[in-house]
C-alpha cells in the first residue's frame, strides 16, 4: 500500500524543517505577541458593512443613520476622518492601530473595531 | 520526526474551525449595545440575542426621559399636582428599587432630577454647548427633588413634590443587563457578555478562559487596564467622555451633582466592578455616580456606603486612585497610568 517512509532525513529535509521552524517562530512573534491591528471592522446599525485590511490607503465613505462618515485607512491604522454628527466625539478619538480599539459614531450609528491575531480583552467598559 | 509532528499539530490547532462565537450590535438607549454569545449554534444565539434586543427597546421606548413614553406620562403628572395616577407594574418596581439606592447614597444619586438634566441641555440626541439660566438651576436644586416624595401604591403613583422628573439614565442599562442575563439564563445560555453603552455583565466564560474587558482611557482611543469578569460580575463606568459640551474651554459634562445642580468637575472617570447578585447590573450602572460625585475625602466612604469594593477613579493623567481590591484583579495596560496610579489607603493622597 504505502511506501516505506522511515528512511532516514536527507540534508535538503533538514533545510525545509529548519526553514519552516525559523518562519514559524518569526510568524508567532510577529503576529501573535504583539497587538497590532492588521483588520479592520466597519459596522452600520446592527450590520458588519465589511472587514478590510488596514495595510492600505484609502477613504471610505459609509451611509448611515444621519449622514455620510468618512473613515480614512491609512498602513495600519484608522480613524474617523469626517462625521455628520454634532458633537464629533468620533472624529476626536483620532487614529487607533491596536487590536480590540474601538471608535463609535452614535448619532450616525457606525463603528470601527480592529482585529488582531491578539486581542488583549473581549470587549471594552467605557 | 516527532518533535516536526508537534510543531505540525500546534499549527494545525491554531487553524482549528472557527470557535462558536455569536457576536451582534444595536443601537439602543442612545448607545451601542453588544451581544457576545459562546458556545451555542448561531441560530440559537441569533434568535435569543434579537429576543433581548426587542426587549431593550421596548424597555427604551417607554422609558425614555425627553419623547412621550410612559414614563412622561408619569412626569406629566408628577407636574401637575398629586392625583394618583396608573403606573405600569415594571416602572413601579424601578422606582421602589432607584428609590432604595437614592436613600442608600444619601441623595447623591437621584434618579429625579431629570429637570436639572433638561435645563443643562442633556435631553437631546445631539446636545449643544449652553449658557444655562443659574436661576432656573438654583430653584431646581432649592425644590430639592427626592425619589422619597414618590409615593407608589397598588399600581398607581403620585409625586409630593411636583419638580421630581425621574430620568433613568443612570439606571435602566444597568436594568437592562439583568434583564438580559435573566433571559439568557432561562433560555440555557451558559456563556455571554453584554455591552451596553460600555457597561457589561458577564455570563459564564469565553471557552476556557474567563471573559476579559478592557477599561477604556478617558482621554485615549485605548484601553488602560484589562480585567477578567467572572461569570454574575458587572463592570461599570461613569465618564466625562461620553455625554459633555465645551464651553469657553471649560467641559460640562452629563453628570450633574443634586445638591449643586451644576456638572461634577474635576473627574474624568469612576470604574466599578460588581460581584454577582440579582441586581449586579444596575449596581454596575448606579453606584459609580456617588463615588463621581463625591468630594476626593469622601469617595471611600461613598463607596462604601453602596457596598463597592472595586473601584477606579481617574481624575487625571497623573491622579489614578484604586480601591485594594481591585488592584489584584486588574492588568494595566497603560504604562503611564500604571507609574501614576495610587493605591487607597496605602499612601498619603486624599
Amino acid at each position: 500500500m504505502a511506501r516505506k517512509l522511515n528512511h532516514k532525513p536527507l540534508l535538503g529535509d533538514w533545510l525545509v524543517i529548519i526553514a519552516s521552524v525559523v518562519a514559524i517562530i518569526f510568524m508567532f512573534l510577529q503576529f501573535w505577541s504583539f497587538e497590532q491591528a492588521s483588520k479592520l471592522k466597519i459596522r452600520q446599525g446592527n450590520q458588519i458593512i465589511s472587514t478590510y485590511d488596514l495595510n492600505q490607503t484609502r477613504d471610505l465613505r459609509i451611509h448611515g443613520a444621519v449622514g455620510d462618515s468618512l473613515i480614512s485607512i491609512s498602513q495600519g491604522k484608522v480613524r474617523f476622518k469626517q462625521s455628520p454628527c454634532n458633537n464629533q466625539y468620533c472624529v476626536h478619538q483620532g487614529w487607533l492601530n491596536r487590536a480590540g480599539q474601538v471608535a463609535i459614531c452614535i448619532p450616525n450609528q457606525i463603528s470601527l473595531q480592529l482585529i488582531g491575531a491578539k486581542s488583549s480583552y473581549d470587549s471594552l467598559n467605557y | 520526526m516527532r518533535l516536526i509532528l508537534v510543531i505540525c499539530i500546534i499549527f494545525l490547532a491554531a487553524c482549528s474551525p472557527k470557535e462558536a462565537i455569536y457576536n451582534t450590535q444595536s443601537y439602543v438607549f442612545g448607545t451601542l449595545v453588544d451581544i457576545t454569545i459562546y458556545g451555542e449554534t448561531e441560530e440559537k444565539s441569533r434568535l435569543v440575542a434579537d429576543e433581548i434586543i426587542h426587549d431593550f427597546q421596548q424597555l427604551h421606548h417607554h422609558l425614555h426621559a425627553w419623547r412621550p413614553s410612559k414614563l412622561n406620562t408619569l412626569n406629566t403628572a408628577f407636574a401637575s399636582g398629586k392625583t394618583p395616577v396608573h403606573v405600569d407594574s415594571v416602572i413601579a418596581n424601578m422606582i421602589t428599587e432607584a428609590s432604595a439606592l437614592s436613600i442608600q447614597s444619601k441623595g447623591a444619586f437621584n434618579p429625579s432630577i431629570g429637570g436639572l438634566i433638561e435645563a443643562w441641555g442633556f435631553h437631546h440626541d445631539e446636545f449643544k454647548p449652553i449658557n444655562v439660566d443659574q436661576e432656573k438651576i438654583n430653584n431646581l436644586v432649592k425644590a430639592k427633588p427626592q425619589m422619597s416624595d414618590i409615593v407608589v401604591k397598588s399600581n398607581s403613583a403620585f409625586s409630593n413634590n411636583p419638580a421630581v422628573r425621574l430620568d433613568f439614565g443612570g439606571y435602566a442599562k444597568g436594568y437592562a443587563l439583568d434583564l438580559a442575563i435573566a433571559s439568557l439564563r432561562k433560555q440555557n445560555i451558559n456563556n455571554a457578555l453584554i455591552n451596553i453603552g460600555g457597561n457589561i455583565i458577564a455570563l459564564g466564560k469565553h471557552g476556557e478562559k474567563p471573559w476579559r474587558v478592557g477599561i477604556q482611557h478617558p482621554r485615549k482611543p485605548s484601553a488602560i487596564a484589562t480585567l477578567d469578569l467572572q461569570s454574575g460580575w458587572a463592570i461599570g463606568t461613569s465618564g466625562d467622555y461620553q455625554r459633555f459640551f465645551e464651553l469657553a474651554g471649560k467641559r460640562y459634562c452629563h453628570i450633574i451633582d443634586p445638591s449643586t445642580g451644576y456638572p461634577v468637575q474635576g473627574v474624568q472617570a469612576v470604574t466599578v466592578l460588581i460581584p454577582p447578585s440579582a441586581n449586579a447590573g444596575v449596581l454596575s450602572d448606579v453606584s459609580s455616580k456617588p463615588i463621581f460625585i463625591a468630594k476626593p475625602q469622601a469617595r471611600i466612604q461613598a463607596a462604601s456606603l453602596m457596598g463597592v469594593e472595586n473601584f477606579l477613579v481617574i481624575e487625571s493623567e497623573q491622579h489614578i486612585y484604586i480601591s485594594q481590591a481591585l488592584t489584584k484583579r486588574l492588568t494595566w495596560l497603560d504604562k503611564d497610568a500604571e507609574k501614576y496610579a495610587v493605591e487607597y489607603g496605602t499612601q498619603t493622597q486624599p
